[in-house]
C-alpha cells in the first residue's frame, strides 16, 4: 500500500486562531477517508492546505509524494467545495470542459471523457443547460463531474453532501465507493455521523487536532460506545 | 400601505449601508474630491501658451523716426501675459511645432513695416500646430488682439481718421501643420472619447467578472488547478481585449462614417493603441477588484479611478493648458498616453515612428499593473 496523503505536525494559524494545530495524518491509496468534526473544527482548512490553497504556518503536507503547495501535482487531484463553484452563465458541458482543460486533460478523447462523467452523475440530458437553470442537487452533481473529469488519483471533497437530498446522497456514496474500487483515493469531510459509517477509515477532528483515527467499528469499540456520536463525545471528553 | 413596515424597511436599508463603512465615507468624501478637481480645472490660471516668433522685420524710417511695427506687436504679445514667446529662426518653425516646443509661430517678414505703411494693413503670417482647434482659435485671437493694440496708436498718429473705421488693420494668414480650418472641437475630442469608452468598458467588465469569480468560489476552484496566477490574468486580458477591439471598431466606424470626424491615420495603429489600452484596463480591473467586496463597491471605482482619468487625461482639457501642479498627476494616468497616441494617429496622421514613446509608456503601465494584478490573485484566498 502506498501513502497518498501525509501530514506531519501540520499547523495553520490565522492570527490567534489555530485552525489546524499539529495534525498528523496518513491516507493510503484506494481508501475513503472521512474527516469528521463539528463546524469550525478545521476540516475545510485542512483540505485547503492539502490542495495548496493555503500555505502551512508550520509542519508539512504532502500529496502524492509532493510537498504542498505544488501546482503541477494538481492535475492529479480533484477538488469539490461545499458550495458548487461553477460558472452560472455557462452550460454544464462548458463548465466541465473548461475545468478539464485547466487540469490538463488531453484534448484527444476529452469529448468522450466529458460525456462519460456527465453520464456518471446522470446529467447527460442537461449537458446543454445553463448552470443557473439547474436545481441545487444538479449543481452539486455538476461540481462532482468537474472534480472527476481529469481522472484524478486523489479526490478532496469538502462536505460534498451538504444540502443534498437523501436519495442523491446515497447515489453520491455509491459513486465514491466505485471510484475507490478503481484505485482512486478519497478524502471526504462531513459533520454528519451516519455518512461516516460508509468510510473505510475516519479521523475525528476537533479544534484543529486529530482526536482519534481508525475504522468506524474500531473507534466505537475503543470508546466503548454504541454510536459514532457517542464515540466522538468520548474522545472529545478525553482530550478536554 | 403600512407605515410600520415601510419604516422597518427604511431602517434596514440605512443600517445595511452604515455597515459598509467605505460606502459611507465615499458618499461624503467623493463629491468634495470631484468638485475640488473640477474647480481647479475650471478656475485655474491657464498655463502660458508657448508661441514662436520669427521677427525679420527691418522697420522703416518715417517722419516720426524709425518704426518697427513687428517689434511693437511682439512687445504687446509679451505684455499680454497669456503667451510665452520663443524666438525662432525661420527654418525651424515646423520642427518646433512638431516637437511641441511651441504651439504656433508668428512670422514678421523683412518688409513687414514697409508693407503696413503701403497697404494700411498688417498682414501677419501665423503657422499653427492645428490639432486642437480651440487652441488654434485662442492663439489667433491673442495675436490679433496684440496687433490691434500695437497698431492703434500708430494708426491715429500716421493717418488721422482717413482709413475706414470698420476696417480691421490686421489680417491673419493662418496655415496649419496638422489638421486645418475644417477641424472642429469634436475632431479633437473624438480620439480621447474612443480611449475613454474602451477603457471604461474593459475596466468595469473585468472588475465585475473577477469579483464574481471570487464571490462564486470559482476563483478558488481555478487556483486548485495547475493554472498559474499569471495564466489566469493573461487569459482574462486575451478574452476581454477582444471586446475592447470590437467596441473600438464600432466606435470608429460610427464616428468616422456617421458623425464625420476627420481621420487621417492608419487603422491598424489605432487598434494597436486600443489593444494596449485594453490590456491596461483589464489588469487595472483585476487589481481593483481585490479591493471590492461587492458590485456596489465596484461602482465606487468610477468616481475614484475613471473620472479623474477623464478629467486629467486630456479628454477636455489639454494637459498643456492645465496648471503646472496638476500636470504630474496627468502624466501618471495611462489614459493620457492613449489619448496622445490616438490624437497623433487620427488628427496628425503620424505613424509608429512618431508615436512609439507613448506606446512604450502604455506598455510599461500594462506590465507593471499586470504584475501587480497577478500578485493580488492570491494563492491564499482565505
Amino acid at each position: 500500500m502506498t501513502t497518498v496523503v501525509e501530514t506531519q505536525a501540520l499547523c495553520k494559524h490565522f492570527g490567534p486562531i489555530r485552525a489546524v494545530d499539529g495534525l498528523d495524518l496518513a491516507v493510503q491509496a484506494g481508501e475513503i477517508y472521512g474527516l469528521l468534526g463539528p463546524n469550525g473544527s478545521g476540516k475545510t482548512t485542512l483540505i485547503r492546505l492539502l490542495i495548496g490553497l493555503l500555505r502551512p504556518t508550520s509542519g508539512r503536507a504532502a500529496v502524492l509524494g509532493q510537498t504542498m503547495p505544488d501546482k503541477a501535482i494538481l492535475s492529479q487531484v480533484g477538488y469539490m467545495t461545499q458550495t458548487s463553484a461553477l460558472y452560472d452563465d455557462l452550460t454544464v458541458r462548458d463548465n466541465v470542459a473548461f475545468f478539464a482543460e485547466m487540469c490538463g486533460l488531453p484534448p484527444a478523447g476529452s469529448r468522450a471523457r466529458i460525456a462519460e462523467v456527465l453520464e456518471l452523475v446522470d446529467l447527460q440530458d442537461r449537458a446543454n443547460s445553463l448552470v443557473r437553470t439547474l436545481s441545487g442537487g444538479m449543481k452539486q452533481r455538476t461540481s462532482l463531474a468537474v472534480a472527476l473529469v481529469h481522472r484524478p488519483r486523489l479526490l478532496l471533497l469538502d462536505e460534498p453532501t451538504v444540502g443534498v437530498d437523501p436519495q442523491l446522497r446515497v447515489t453520491f456514496w455509491s459513486y465514491f465507493r466505485r471510484l475507490a474500487e478503481s484505485g482512486v483515493t478519497l478524502i471526504v469531510s462531513s459533520h454528519v455521523m451516519d455518512e461516516a459509517e460508509r468510510c473505510d477509515r475516519l479521523g475525528f477532528i476537533r479544534r484543529g487536532k486529530l482526536l482519534a483515527g481508525g475504522s468506524a467499528a474500531a473507534l466505537r469499540a475503543q470508546a466503548g460506545a454504541a454510536s459514532l456520536e457517542e464515540a466522538f463525545l468520548h474522545f472529545a471528553g478525553e482530550a478536554g | 400601505m403600512k407605515a410600520r413596515r415601510i419604516f422597518s424597511l427604511a431602517r434596514r436599508v440605512i443600517r445595511q449601508i452604515m455597515h459598509d463603512r467605505r460606502t459611507v465615507a465615499l458618499v461624503f468624501v467623493m463629491p468634495i474630491f470631484l468638485i475640488t478637481l473640477g474647480a481647479i480645472l475650471f478656475r485655474a490660471e491657464a498655463a502660458l501658451i508657448p508661441l514662436g516668433v520669427v521677427n525679420e522685420d527691418e522697420g522703416m524710417a518715417t517722419p516720426m523716426g524709425k518704426m518697427a511695427i513687428g517689434q511693437l506687436i511682439v512687445d504687446e504679445m509679451e505684455a499680454s501675459k497669456a503667451l510665452s514667446l520663443v524666438a525662432l529662426p525661420r527654418d525651424q518653425i515646423d520642427a518646433r511645432l512638431r516637437d511641441g516646443a511651441v504651439q504656433g509661430t508668428v512670422v514678421f517678414p523683412a518688409d513687414f513695416t514697409a508693407g503696413f505703411y503701403k497697404n494700411r494693413q498688417a498682414a501677419i503670417d501665423l503657422r499653427l500646430e492645428g490639432s486642437n482647434p480651440a487652441r488654434s482659435q485662442q492663439i489667433a485671437a491673442r495675436v490679433t488682439q496684440a496687433a490691434m493694440k500695437a497698431l492703434a496708436g500708430q494708426m491715429l498718429a500716421a493717418q488721422g481718421a482717413s482709413a475706414g473705421a470698420a476696417e480691421l488693420p490686421v489680417t491673419l494668414n493662418a496655415t496649419y501643420l496638422y489638421a486645418g480650418e475644417s477641424f472642429d472641437t469634436m475632431d479633437f475630442v473624438a480620439p480621447a472619447y474612443i480611449a475613454f469608452l474602451v477603457f471604461f468598458l474593459v475596466f468595469l467588465l473585468t472588475c465585475v467578472s473577477f469579483l464574481r469569480e471570487r464571490s462564486q468560489g470559482t476563483m478558488e476552484r481555478l487556483l486548485a488547478t495547475p493554472a498559474s496566477r499569471l495564466e489566469i490574468v493573461v487569459g482574462y486580458i486575451g478574452g476581454l481585449s477582444l471586446f475592447a477591439l470590437i467596441q473600438a471598431a464600432v466606435i470608429v466606424l460610427f464616428t468616422v462614417g456617421i458623425i464625420r470626424i476627420h481621420y487621417l491615420g492608419s487603422l491598424w495603429l489605432l487598434f494597436l493603441v486600443v489593444g494596449l489600452l485594453a490590456i491596461v484596463g483589464v489588469s487595472l480591473g483585476i487589481l481593483c477588484s481585490t479591493f471590492a467586496r461587492n458590485e456596489f463597491q465596484v461602482v465606487q471605482f468610477i468616481p475614484l479611478i475613471i473620472i479623474p482619468q477623464a478629467l486629467l487625461g486630456g479628454l477636455i482639457w489639454a494637459i498643456e493648458e492645465m496648471p503646472g501642479y496638476l500636470q504630474p498627476f496627468a502624466y501618471a494616468m495611462p489614459l493620457t498616453y492613449a489619448n496622445r497616441a490616438l490624437r497623433d494617429v487620427m488628427l496628425k496622421g503620424l505613424g509608429l515612428a512618431e508615436i512609439w514613446p507613448n506606446l512604450l509608456i502604455l506598455a510599461a503601465f500594462a506590465l507593471i499593473i499586470v504584475a501587480l494584478g497577478a500578485l493580488t490573485v492570491r494563492r491564499e484566498v482565505a
